[in-house]
């Protein structure tokens, strides 16, 4: 029945399915051919390869940080010191998908710290899963038990044991130590050593000498699973290297002394009714070789704001503009960081300097009136009722204006060809340029030349009057007014200057890089920092002689201006109030900026102070006796009670 | 005489029953042993592997895997030996509902099932996910062979060749839309097997090639530049990335690279169970279900997956052996379609593995975990030994 399909042939193999079944059974055999081939080239010819690549796989690398240097002063007595404390660390790989937020929410109520910063963190970290979110730094002992105990409801979050710095003298010398920090991302971008998340100094000592301090982070090795979640131990691969500790200049006990005495000539200011005092820095320096032994700013802070669990409030007055301003700028260290007018206390420059181009020998007589009066224009004397003349020792003791405006005047008469030597011998003890001080970043101050000026009045916006050096400009700065600005760090190198007999020292704050020894063995110095040797400025001695006894005068002879608050001190202690004025834009007003500098003792120098009160009144008011404050500790001696003396 | 086979098989009465309960004892001797201890070997050493691959799976119950797969077995061997019982003439005639039945089937999942993994392919049946897709190849093949075989010379004709690869493309659509990219692969497979074993023409073979890498190329390339997706993205990239295993490691090739680490580094012993850090600490993703050669390899190394292929090829030798000894036309066919099936999806698997085939999560016949493929895989061995039980070579003999 051809054609009914339905209705077989009985069925044998034919040639064409036998060939067909054939061709399978080839494929088959192929097939597995391929498999044996590449199976025998993966795993017994390139195994070793493979293997290799599957352990490595497993091993990664963390970084184990290193503890950081202690910093100490010239004693050895600790200013910042490292203490292992407890930190929070959220793996992004351990957290669970499912309740995450919660678990963040519930982590959040604990610590304090905002799901919402966490939650970008931790998208931060997608592609490094085994580089933990640092959610909190030194937790409390209380959290910690807390975290531990309840280990299985925090998936993810982990206690980590890490270093924290520790200032066993709250807020003393926070503007030289400065404070530490994560590091930025510029910081990490220019230094090839650093991680993310490493901490580095962010100001002061901990800035500058940051690579001492640092030491060298180790690595530890760990196995993981293919999502980032650690699988074993940490095994120590490479040691971590403590970083050295720094050894001060500065003497704690001084530096203590200095930041008190600020605080009093504050108070002192505000009993003598300025009541706008309210800031103000204090220098002292050894002026045989420029070691800075107390470096005070007032208003500061405490840097263990920074440590741990940071407080946003404690850190919006150094960290924003709005809040600095209504705290006044504790963040700025005003020793190097401030600018003032110098008043009174750059008249000893004016003296040497008008000695040094013969325009006055010092022993001739100006006359000293209420009133110095060029091209009809008057300028006033701070003390209206002297009328007689002078020798440049009285003048600067009595500080008399009117002297200094006629050797300003006679500045400003000399013949071009001679240029503008005020300036030039100013610049030559240290002003209108950084000292070199080995902390933090420096202002360089503001020495006006009639060059200067040109430039600053350039444009359309002023006319040809703004831009000549006019003689009030010369007389002005004799007495250290006008545009004139100085740090409290140069003055006090000048005060360094004037004491150690004409040269300019360089200012430093580390001694030493120092390795501590194991359990008690003395410490291993391992780098001295030496400042560049004191600089000779080539002033005559003689002239020197006479500015140096016009400032003992100061203190010492009855109508000196400092001679109450000095005379009865056990010390030959010689200096210089100053007065400056400066408009307050705040105020409305002309302000008088507090100055005293001065040295001791007299025969043999071993301590320069600085001392100034911003918004303080007269130098001799508010400055003169915090300074006292200083030399009290420094020498161990105390001064008889401070008479009220006039001063400018 | 095939008369009164059929009329027997229709019309079981007393008579027939009687002969089907000598038949059962018949059946045992006529069954094919080789075959039957090569699959027993394949399925113990299956378990034993997986025993070894899951062991730290889930924490604190390293049996959990070996146990429920041993459960998957056992339903496997009752399958098996059900399907061994049947007459296989009962399929051809049943095709038509067989083949309706199958593609209901595959319509429901991508009506019914949930999602899971961005795709349809199960029905949740309480204990385990029911993969119709995974029964559907047996069926599929069953169907397509009937209408093959009731076609008899005229497969030589075009148009039989036609309407059969209409037939075999609407169940391939729907699996492809589940989406079931490589079970799709698999049926596309069964369908060529069972028009080469039911002797189509060479050149309608050719052609179907043909027209099948066009397709390919097509999907994979031409339309996509011409902005038609028919494949899902991450398909696509796991088709092609084989070919170019040092493209973006982190992606798109990162399972194909720790897949080869795998396999190299178990080396020529392996690396045991312990050692075995690469499915240990799940590097190797899906290490019970798609990548478990990948795994037995590391954990046993070539001696271990040696073992594993040549008891493959032995199944495989036994069943195209069947083919040559089978009763009739349609049993060459099913037989033909269910090695091949067998051996592409073997091939298929174990290359991904070691980046010589591209990744379309077929699961390895016989190891991987996953009761559907086991049980299915031990269906269509037991209606391979029901063919050879009745088969010519038995058939003479008895």
């Amino acid at each position: 029945m051809p054609g009914d399909a339905r209705v077989e042939e009985p069925y044998r193999l034919t040639p064409q399915l036998a060939l067909r079944i054939a061709i399978l059974g080839t494929v088959v055999l192929g097939a597995f051919a391929i498999l044996f081939l590449r199976l025998w080239s993966l795993q017994v010819l390139a195994g070793p390869k493979y293997l290799h690549a599957a352990q490595n796989n497993q091993l990664r690398t963390v970084r184990v940080q290193a503890p950081r240097g202690a910093i100490v002063d010239r004693d050895g007595d600790v200013l910042v010191g490292t203490t292992a404390g407890y930190s929070v660390q959220l793996w992004p790989a351990d957290l669970p998908t499912e309740g995450r937020y919660q678990l963040l929410r519930r982590l959040s109520a604990r610590l304090g710290v905002p799901v919402g910063w966490m939650a970008k963190q931790i998208a931060k970290r997608k592609n490094d899963p085994l580089t933990p979110v640092v959610v909190k730094r030194g937790i409390h002992q209380d959290q910690v038990r807390y975290l531990y105990e309840r280990q299985a409801e925090f998936p993810g979050v982990r206690v980590a044991q890490s270093y924290l710095r520790e200032y066993p003298n709250q807020a003393l010398a926070a503007h030289v130590l400065g404070h530490v920090g994560e590091a930025s991302k510029r910081q990490l971008e220019r230094n090839p050593r650093l991680a993310p998340g490493d901490e580095v100094g962010q100001g002061g000592i901990e800035a500058v000498y940051d690579e001492v301090l640092r030491g060298r982070a180790g690595g530890a090795r760990l196995r993981v699973d293919s999502l980032g979640r650690p699988r074993s131990d940490i095994v120590l691969s490479d040691q971590p290297h403590a970083g050295y500790a720094l050894r001060l200049t500065i003497d704690t006990d001084l530096q203590r002394a200095a930041e008190q005495a600020l605080r009093f000539g504050i108070a002192a200011a505000h009993r003598n009714k300025q009541w706008y005092a309210n800031g103000g820095t204090i220098v002292a320096l050894d002026p045989r070789n420029g070691q800075v032994l107390a470096m005070a700013s007032n208003p500061t802070y405490k840097p263990s704001v920074y440590v741990g669990r940071k407080d946003a409030k404690k850190l919006l007055p150094l960290l924003s503009e709005k809040h600095a301003r209504a705290e006044n700028f504790p963040a700025v260290n005003r020793a190097i960081q401030g600018v003032y007018a110098p008043g009174s206390t750059f008249k000893p420059v004016t003296a040497l300097a008008a000695m040094e181009q013969h325009l006055i020998g010092p022993y001739d007589p100006l006359p000293c009136t209420p009133t110095y009066i060029r091209y009809k224009q008057p300028f006033n004397n701070w003390d209206p009722y002297r009328n007689e003349p002078m020798t440049l020792a009285t003048a600067l003791a009595r500080s008399c204006d009117t002297y200094f405006y006629e050797l300003g005047y006679r500045f400003y008469k000399l013949p071009p060809e001679y240029g503008h030597p005020l300036q030039d011998w100013a610049a030559r003890m240290g002003f209108g340029q950084r000292t070199g001080i080995d902390v933090g970043t420096e202002e360089s101050g503001l020495l006006p030349t009639p060059e200067w000026r040109r430039a600053r009045y350039r444009g359309k916006d002023f006319s040809e009057l703004d831009r000549i050096w006019k003689p009030g400009y010369s007389i002005q700065m004799a007495i250290g007014q006008g545009e004139l600005q100085v740090t409290p760090m140069q003055m006090t190198r000048f005060y360094a200057l004037l004491a150690n007999g004409g040269k300019l020292v360089t200012p430093h704050l580390v001694l030493q890089a120092e390795q501590p020894g194991d359990n008690g063995a003395p410490a291993i110095v391992r780098q001295t920092f030496t400042p560049p040797a004191p600089k000779p400025t080539g002033i005559d001695p003689a002239a020197l002689r006479v500015v140096q006894q016009g400032m003992l005068l100061a203190t010492h002879y009855p109508l000196g201006t400092a001679a109450g608050v000095f005379d009865s001190f056990p010390v030959a202690i010689a200096g210089k109030t100053g007065t400056a004025e400066k408009w307050s834009h705040e105020h409305r007003r002309l302000l008088d900026q507090a100055w005293w500098c001065g040295y001791g003792p007299f025969d043999n120098p071993e301590i320069a102070v600085c001392a100034v009160i911003e918004n303080g009144g007269h130098g001799g008011d508010a400055a003169a006796p915090a300074a006292l404050k200083v030399f009290e500790e420094y020498f161990g001696r105390r001064g008889g009670p401070i008479a009220q003396t006039e001063s400018d | 005489m095939i008369a009164v086979n059929y009329a027997a098989t229709r019309a079981p009465d007393s008579r027939a029953r009687a002969a089907a309960g000598a038949g059962v004892l018949g059946l045992l001797r006529r069954l094919d042993w080789i075959l039957l201890a090569a699959l027993a070997a394949v399925v113990a050493y299956g378990l034993w592997a997986i025993s070894g691959i899951t062991r730290y799976a889930i924490p604190g119950d390293s049996d959990y895997f070996v146990l429920r797969q041993a459960v998957f077995v056992t339903a496997g061997v009752a399958g098996l030996v059900g399907a061994l019982l049947v007459d296989p003439a009962l399929y051809r005639r049943y095709k038509r509902p067989i083949y309706l039945g199958t593609t209901g089937l595959m319509l429901l999942v991508i009506l019914v099932a949930g999602a899971t993994r961005g795709s349809r392919r199960w029905i949740d049946v309480g204990f385990f996910q029911f993969q119709p897709s995974e029964f559907g190849k047996l069926f599929f093949v069953l169907a397509l062979a009937g209408f093959l075989a009731d076609r008899g010379k005229r497969v030589t004709d075009s148009r039989t060749v036609f309407e059969a690869v209409g037939l075999g493309f609407v169940p391939i659509l729907l699996v492809f839309v589940q989406p079931d990219f490589g079970t799709a692969l698999v049926y596309a497979a069964a369908l060529a097997a069972v028009l080469f074993v039911a002797c189509a023409r060479w050149l309608h073979l050719a052609v179907l090639a043909a027209v099948a890498v066009v397709g390919a190329a097509a999907i994979l390339w031409f339309l996509p530049a011409a902005g038609i997706q028919v494949l899902k993205p991450y398909q696509a990239d796991r088709l092609t990335a084989f070919a170019d295993p040092g493209r973006d490691p982190g992606g798109t090739t990162y399972n194909v690279n720790q897949s080869i680490t795998a396999v190299g580094a178990g080396g020529l012993r392996g690396r045991g169970v312990d050692g075995a850090t690469q499915t240990n600490l799940a590097y190797l993703p899906e290490h019970a279900t798609d990548f478990a050669f990948a795994s037995l390899a590391e954990q046993r190394g070539f001696a271990g997956v040696g073992i594993l292929l040549c008891l493959y090829l032995l199944v495989l030798w036994r069943g195209i052996r069947i083919v040559s000894v089978a009763r009739d036309a349609f049993c060459a066919i099913v037989a033909g379609a269910i090695v091949f099936a067998l051996l592409f999806q073997i091939f298929v698997n174990v290359g991904m593995t070691m980046g010589i085939a591209p990744i379309t999560g077929i699961p390895l016949p016989f190891v991987s975990v996953g009761g559907s493929s086991m049980i299915s895989n031990l269906l269509a061995m037991g209606v391979l030994q029901a063919i050879h039980a009745r088969g010519r070579g038995n058939a003479r003999r008895s």
